[in-house]
Formats: C-alpha cells, sequence, structure tokens
C-alpha cells in the first residue's frame, strides 16, 4: 500500500511536470527522515506527526517545482531529468552530512499490538498503513474527479498550452500537483520508515519501484499505476518468499526489460499523437 | 561544432606531461583518475550529449569493464583492456535493438533496468564476482603509476581528437537534427537508428575501457562501481563539463577528482556542492563549464550558415515516376485516406487541395514513410515504397518540406532549401506558402518553375489557391480522404463539386 502512495505522488508530478521526477524516491526517504528527527525533538505521537510531515514535504514539492521543474518547462524532457536527478542526489548527501548514514527507525503509526479478525491476527501497524493509504487514495481520487481544482490539475497535465489558453495558471497547478505528490511522497516515507527503517541511500530503490509501476501500468495514468503498485508489491512479497530478495528483484528488471522490448508503448500503451 | 582550439590543445597535452614530470605518485593517481573519468564521459556525451537520450547503464558498463580486467588480467596481462571493451561493447550492441527504439522515459527506465541487474549480478553471484566485499589482490593488466597514467591519457587524448573532428562537421549536423527534429532527419535520409547503435555501443566501449583502468589504479573491485552513483557522478560530471564539447568530459572529470580533495574535511559535502552545480549549470548555463570557458576567452560560436537554393539547379537523376494505387490509411474508425490513386511525372507540379481535415498532409506522411499505409500501393519506379522506414524513402530520390518548422531559428525558406539541396528527383511541400509575404510568394513561383525545368516532380499541398493555379500543371482536390477531382488547374477549379466543397467556402471568406 505505501507502494502505492510512492506511485501516486510519483504519477502526479510525472502528468505535471510532462517529465520523471528522479527525486521523488529521495522525497520519500526525506519523508521518513522528517518523521524521525519530528519524533525525537517534539515527541509528539505518531497520529499528529503525519499531518506536520505531509505539509513539510508538501513545501519541499514546491521547492523542487521551483528549482528543478518551472525553469525547464521549455527544454526537452532531458533537462528536467538531469535537474531533478541532481535533487535527488542533493537530498540523498544532505541527509548524509545532516542526520549520518545510519538507517533509523521512524515512529510506528499505532501501538504494536494485533486484531483478532475471523481468526487472523492482524498487526495493527500493516492495518494501519492500509487505512491510511486507502483513505489518501480515495481522497486523490476524489480531488481529481470530482473537484474544479482537479479538473483543472488534469488539464494541465493533458495539455499545458491548451491549459494556459483557456486561462489556467499553468505554473501555479504544476506546484500545486508536486506539492500533493511530495504530501504523499513524505507519508509514504513515514509509514515505510517504521517497517524498513529509513537510510539516505533508499531513494533510487523507491524512484525506480515508482518508475516501473508507471510505465506497466500505463504511462501517466493513475489508476494503472496504483495497479502497478500493487502488482509488484505482491510479485516481490510471493517470489521474494519462494526464491529470496535478489531473484525477486532480477525477476522484476528482466520483466521490465521483456515488457519494454516487445511493448515500446508499456503493457497498456499510452495515446501517441504526433504532428508533422 | 567548433574544431578544437589551441588552448584546449595545450592543456589536455601539459596535464599528463607536467603529472609525469613534476607530481609526485599521489598526483599522478589523481590525473590518472581523471584521465579515466573523462574517458567514460567521452562515451557518455556520444549518447547524452550528442543524441539527447538520457542513458542511466553507463556507470553498471563502467563496473563490467572493471570486473572483467579484474577477472581476465591475472591469466592475460595487457590483453585483459581489449576484453574488458568487448565485455561492455558486446551486451550493449545486443540490448541496443530493441532499447534503442524506445522514448525518452522508457529508454531511461530501460537503462536504468539493465543496470540494476548488473548490479545484483555484482552482489549475489558470490563465486564470480566475490560478492558484496568483491574482488582484491589480483594482477594487474597494466604496472601502476606512470604507465597506467600514459597509457589512460594517451587514450583520452586519441579519443578527444577524434571526437572533436567528427563533431564538427556533417556528423554534428546529422547529430543536431535527430536529436532536436528527428522526423525532419528521416526525410533528409539519415538513419536514426544505425546513429544510435553506433554512438551507444562505442560510448559502452569506452565506458567498459574506464572500468578496466579503473580496476588496474585501484587494485580492488566491489558492487560499487556498477551503482547508481557512479553513474550520477559520471552524469553530473559531463552536464557540469559540457555534454557537446569536446573537452566537457574532461573539465567534468577534473573537477569530480579534485573537489573532494579540496573539500576533505566536509566528508560527504562535496557531491551536495557538485549537485548544486549540476543543477545551476542546467538552468543557467546548458552549455557547460567548458562552453563557459570557450565564451569567457572570446571564441564565438561558429554562426550556423542558412541553407540557400542554388541560382541554377542541376537535373536530377533517378526514378522517373511516383505512383499512388488505392492508397487507404485508417485512424481509429476514421478513413484518413480512402483510395486515393495519382501519379505524379518528373517535370510535373501536382497541387494538392481540399478542406481541412481532407487528409493532404496525412497523404504526404504516408507517401514519405512518416506514417504506415493500411492498403494499396506507392511505387517509385518499380520500388515499392509503402514498407520502407523513411530515411530509406528519403535515400531513393523523395524529399520533404514541414508544416511546423522543426528546429529552432529556423525558416520556410531554409525547409525549403534543405529538401530541394538533397538532390531529390521529387519533393513533397506541406503549405510552404503559410504566412508568407507577396514577396515569398514570388520567389517561391519562381522557384517551382526552376524545379520543373531542372526535371524535379513536386507534390505541393497550400491553401493558396491562386499560386496553385499559377504554377501547377494538374491539381488534385480530395475530400474525406477520396479524390473528388483531378486535372488542369482551371478545370478543377470549374467542378461544381470542388466548388461546393472547397473553394465554395474559399470565395465566400475572400
Amino acid at each position: 500500500m505505501a507502494y502505492a502512495l510512492v506511485a501516486l505522488g510519483f504519477v502526479l508530478a510525472l502528468n505535471a511536470a510532462g517529465a520523471v521526477n528522479f527525486a521523488h524516491g529521495d522525497l520519500v526517504v526525506l519523508g521518513g527522515a522528517v518523521a524521525v528527527a519530528a519524533g525525537q525533538s517534539t515527541g509528539l505521537a505518531a497520529p499528529l506527526l503525519l499531518p506536520l510531515v505531509a505539509l513539510t514535504l508538501g513545501a519541499a514539492g514546491i521547492v523542487a517545482a521551483r528549482v528543478a521543474i518551472l525553469p525547464l518547462v521549455a527544454r526537452p524532457p532531458e533537462a528536467t531529468f538531469v535537474a531533478t536527478i541532481a535533487l535527488a542526489a542533493i537530498i540523498e548527501h544532505g541527509l548524509t552530512v545532516g542526520l549520518g548514514a545510519a538507517p533509523r527507525t521512524a515512529p510506528a503509526l499505532t501501538g504494536s499490538g494485533s486484531f483478532d479478525i475471523a481468526g487472523v491476527a492482524l498487526g495493527r501497524q500493516p492495518l494501519a498503513i492500509v487505512v491510511v493509504g486507502s483513505v489518501l487514495v480515495a481522497g486523490v481520487w476524489f480531488l481529481l474527479e470530482r473537484t474544479q481544482t482537479g479538473r483543472r490539475m488534469r488539464a494541465v497535465s493533458s495539455d499545458r498550452h491548451m491549459a494556459r489558453a483557456v486561462g489556467i495558471p499553468v505554473g501555479r497547478y504544476i506546484m500545486l500537483s508536486l506539492a500533493l505528490a511530495g504530501a504523499l511522497a513524505g507519508i509514504a516515507g513515514f509509514l515505510l520508515g517504521h517497517q524498513f527503517l529509513v537510510a539516505p541511500t533508499q531513494g533510487a530503490g523507491h524512484m525506480l519501484k515508482a518508475y516501473i509501476a508507471v510505465a506497466l501500468g500505463g504511462w501517466g495514468s493513475v489508476p494503472g499505476a496504483l495497479l502497478g503498485a500493487l502488482g509488484i508489491g505482491f510479485f516481490e512479497t510471493f517470489v521474494s518468499a519462494g526464491f529470496g530478495d535478489a531473484w525477486a528483484s532480477a525477476a522484476l528488471y528482466v520483466g521490465v526489460l521483456v515488457v519494454l522490448a516487445f511493448r515500446p508503448q508499456g503493457l497498456f500503451g499510452e495515446p501517441v499523437g504526433r504532428r508533422a | 561544432m567548433r574544431p578544437l582550439g589551441a588552448f584546449w590543445l595545450a592543456a589536455l597535452l601539459a596535464l599528463p606531461i607536467f603529472a609525469l614530470a613534476v607530481l609526485p605518485p599521489f598526483g599522478q593517481r589523481m590525473v590518472t583518475l581523471v584521465g579515466i573519468y573523462a574517458l567514460m564521459g567521452l562515451g557518455y556525451q556520444l549518447v547524452f550529449g550528442q543524441l539527447g537520450a538520457l542513458n542511466l547503464a553507463q556507470g553498471a558498463l563502467f563496473g563490467v569493464g572493471a570486473y572483467t580486467a579484474a577477472l581476465a588480467a591475472p591469466m592475460l596481462g595487457a590483453l585483459a583492456l581489449p576484453v574488458a571493451i568487448l565485455a561492455a561493447a558486446i551486451p550493449a550492441a545486443v540490448v541496443a535493438g530493441p532499447i534503442l527504439r524506445l522514448q525518452s522515459h522508457y529508454f531511461a527506465l530501460a537503462t536504468l533496468a539493465l543496470a540494476s541487474i548488473v548490479n545484483l549480478v555484482a552482489v549475489h553471484a558470490e563465486s564470480l564476482t566475490g560478492g558484496a566485499n568483491g574482488i582484491s589482490g589480483f594482477v594487474s593488466s597494466l604496472p601502476r603509476g606512470p604507465v597506467l597514467l600514459a597509457m589512460v591519457w594517451i587514450c583520452l587524448i586519441a579519443g578527444v581528437l577524434i571526437y572533436a573532428q567528427l563533431f564538427r562537421g556533417r556528423l554534428g549536423d546529422e547529430a543536431r537534427l535527430l536529436r532536436e527534429a528527428p522526423l525532419m532527419a528521416a526525410t533528409l535520409g539519415i538513419d536514426g537508428g544505425r546513429w544510435r547503435l553506433a554512438g551507444f555501443v562505442v560510448g559502452a566501449a569506452l565506458a567498459g575501457l574506464a572500468g578496466a583502468f579503473s580496476a588496474a589504479i585501484s587494485g580492488v573491485v566491489s558492487p560499487d562501481v556498477t551503482g547508481f552513483s557512479v553513474m550520477v557522478l559520471c552524469l553530473t560530471s559531463v552536464v557540469i563539463g559540457g555534454s557537446r564539447h569536446p573537452m566537457g568530459a574532461v573539465v567534468g572529470a577534473l573537477l569530480a577528482v579534485c573537489l573532494p580533495e579540496m573539500l576533505r574535511d566536509f566528508q560527504d559535502a562535496w557531491l551536495l556542492v557538485y549537485a548544486v552545480a549540476t543543477l545551476a549549470i542546467v538552468r543557467w548555463a546548458p552549455g557547460g563549464l567548458a562552453e563557459w570557458i570557450d565564451r569567457l576567452s572570446g571564441a564565438r560560436s561558429p554562426v550556423p550558415h542558412k541553407p540557400v537554393v542554388p541560382e541554377r539547379l542541376l537535373p536530377a537523376t533517378g526514378a522517373q515516376r511516383l505512383v499512388l494505387d488505392n492508397v487507404v490509411k485508417r485512424f481509429g474508425g476514421v478513413d484518413a485516406l480512402a483510395g486515393v490513386s495519382f501519379a505524379v511525372g518528373r517535370g510535373e507540379i501536382v497541387g494538392l487541395i481540399g478542406p481541412n481535415g481532407s487528409g493532404k498532409t496525412t497523404l504526404l506522411n504516408v507517401i514519405g514513410g512518416l506514417d504506415h499505409v493500411d492498403g494499396g500501393a506507392i511505387t517509385l519506379d518499380d520500388t515499392h515504397l509503402e514498407h520502407l522506414p523513411p530515411h530509406v524513402i528519403a535515400r531513393k530520390g523523395l524529399g520533404r518540406t514541414f508544416q511546423t518548422l522543426m528546429l529552432e531559428g529556423d525558416t520556410r525558406s531554409a525547409d525549403l532549401a534543405r529538401a530541394v539541396s538533397t538532390g531529390a528527383a521529387f519533393l513533397l511541400l506541406d503549405e510552404p506558402a503559410a504566412g508568407a509575404t507577396d514577396r515569398e510568394r514570388g520567389q517561391l513561383t519562381s522557384l517551382l518553375r526552376r524545379l520543373r525545368d531542372a526535371g524535379r516532380g513536386v507534390v505541393i499541398v497550400d491553401h493558396d489557391i491562386e499560386l496553385l493555379t499559377r504554377v501547377c500543371d494538374r491539381l488534385v482536390c480530395l475530400d474525406r480522404g477520396k479524390v473528388i477531382a483531378i486535372g488542369g488547374p482551371a478545370e478543377v477549379r470549374a467542378d461544381p463539386r470542388v466548388r461546393a466543397s472547397f473553394l465554395g467556402l474559399v470565395e465566400a471568406a475572400a
């Protein structure tokens, strides 16, 4: 479920910026790090930390948009790729310098007990992650599909020039999308941070998973990204249970190469338009 | 691109000579490292700088070179270097086929997945790679110290000179076209696929060589050399130095090696500084530091010369007749072309008219191979064009211009001149008079007549019906993908169906 949040933020940023945000994985790590630091310094309860992390990372998303995405909208996507890779490196090394390279644990969302539902023991923490994740996904869906703001965000993603022509302040909506993406990344980082610890070098891994999820699920499609992320999650869980982590990852990457070799438009294709 | 100036040449030669003559072993080691990173960066410039494709596997290929050298050196000695080159270049050539066709974001993903696989193998195939500990204590392929430094820099200097020489001329122009206007490149007969393959494989070979050198200098190879951080270092140093400048990789590598020494007290902070610098360069100086130094030292960028159509056109050779037979093209459920047939001979100008959306541009795209045909035949004499890629069609003698300008700072007349100067026997012109002044229309008219006199065949799409009437031998009127009238200009303009579907609108508006 946390993968789904990562992928959701990734696809929002992707659609808004028109290019891959390679810093997204590091925003996730940053979210975990903020949760660690805030948890230690304020001693707030985890449910109160959640909005704090979301707000901080939303702001970080806006900063990312301002320094690495908005100034480059008129250039080929490769310029944004490089700028966001640089931004990712800045976050990674900034965290290493600031917090040290050792992994840390983010505070748990709930106590460590477990519920007993129909004879199946469910950990409270995984359950809380699923609940928070589902609520957020539903919230984003509602925002995009049912509100004027969401309609405008989608307009900006599908055709930036047309959106500007009908009077939508495109820059502001790109920043809004990136803020939302950052907030989702932050929460995902918080949730993942308790289970898998927080270390500055994890960013590339998170980014790669989201990238794969989006490529497999259909480039730019929000539900596709969610499905892709859940698929990757299940795949990893089952294959690594059977054959070990390394084989699971290797199979995933080989799978991606095979899919791209035979379906250069991604598994479900993408709308391709070209004007001569 | 300009040739390498005396300043750069002197710098390139002076650094290794200075290092060999003056510097202590530690300094020599640093200069050798600069050479190694610069070699990897030089290879990276081919794909990333010249073709604008974000390749994220260069670091992994560097690692492949390093491991190969570590494993092969005890048996082969210095011969391990060419083996390492092959070990990186051969897999690159194998995967190149499918992944080079991908669009930018999928290309980046595919190369990233490839790099991750290499990294996994390095970590987990313990019997071969020594696992997480790597391999150490192997016999070096070359004696460390001055010999290694000299070898690295000889390779680098040769590479930089060849690169500068190659890209100052036609190859540089081709790369720019492929990068900025791939469709136009194809219609000018440039084979983008072959070009990308060559760039990718040569780039991989250089990465492999650099990796082999790095194994020789450090004496240790661990999975770190295949990791993403090597890739990021390569990318950032090429961006900072200049992604296309012949000296860009060298300047970037020099900084990447010297910065950590200068900021030694701050541990990882140099990487932070480096990343911030990359961001600043992307934003404010996309040409990189090398180009910036060029500008400071007063060297001017060469002004790209505007192509001009020569006064006297040489008579074209080649195919005699372009024939369309029942050509069909569908977009989804819509028949954009529903069985179009006509022929154009040499020395004939055919005007294509019809309301918006009647299929005029689609027809030009289909003839030129930019869109695939769903039915019917297009032949140039006896050669079928239906299933040929655009660059092959262009080389068979078919040139074209575009409605939308594809290169920055380009003009319509430049686009036209470029198409004419390919010497194509047949030309497809898409709205060459759109937005033109009266004077430019006059020039276009005279150019079209000269083309006819030189025995070229022309298909021209335009909304200026008066201009077409003056110069065309025949007009073809399309409506909803079908030919509704064909013949002399006066005849077609008098046709009642043409008047109803198209001219009626124009004349009512005028």
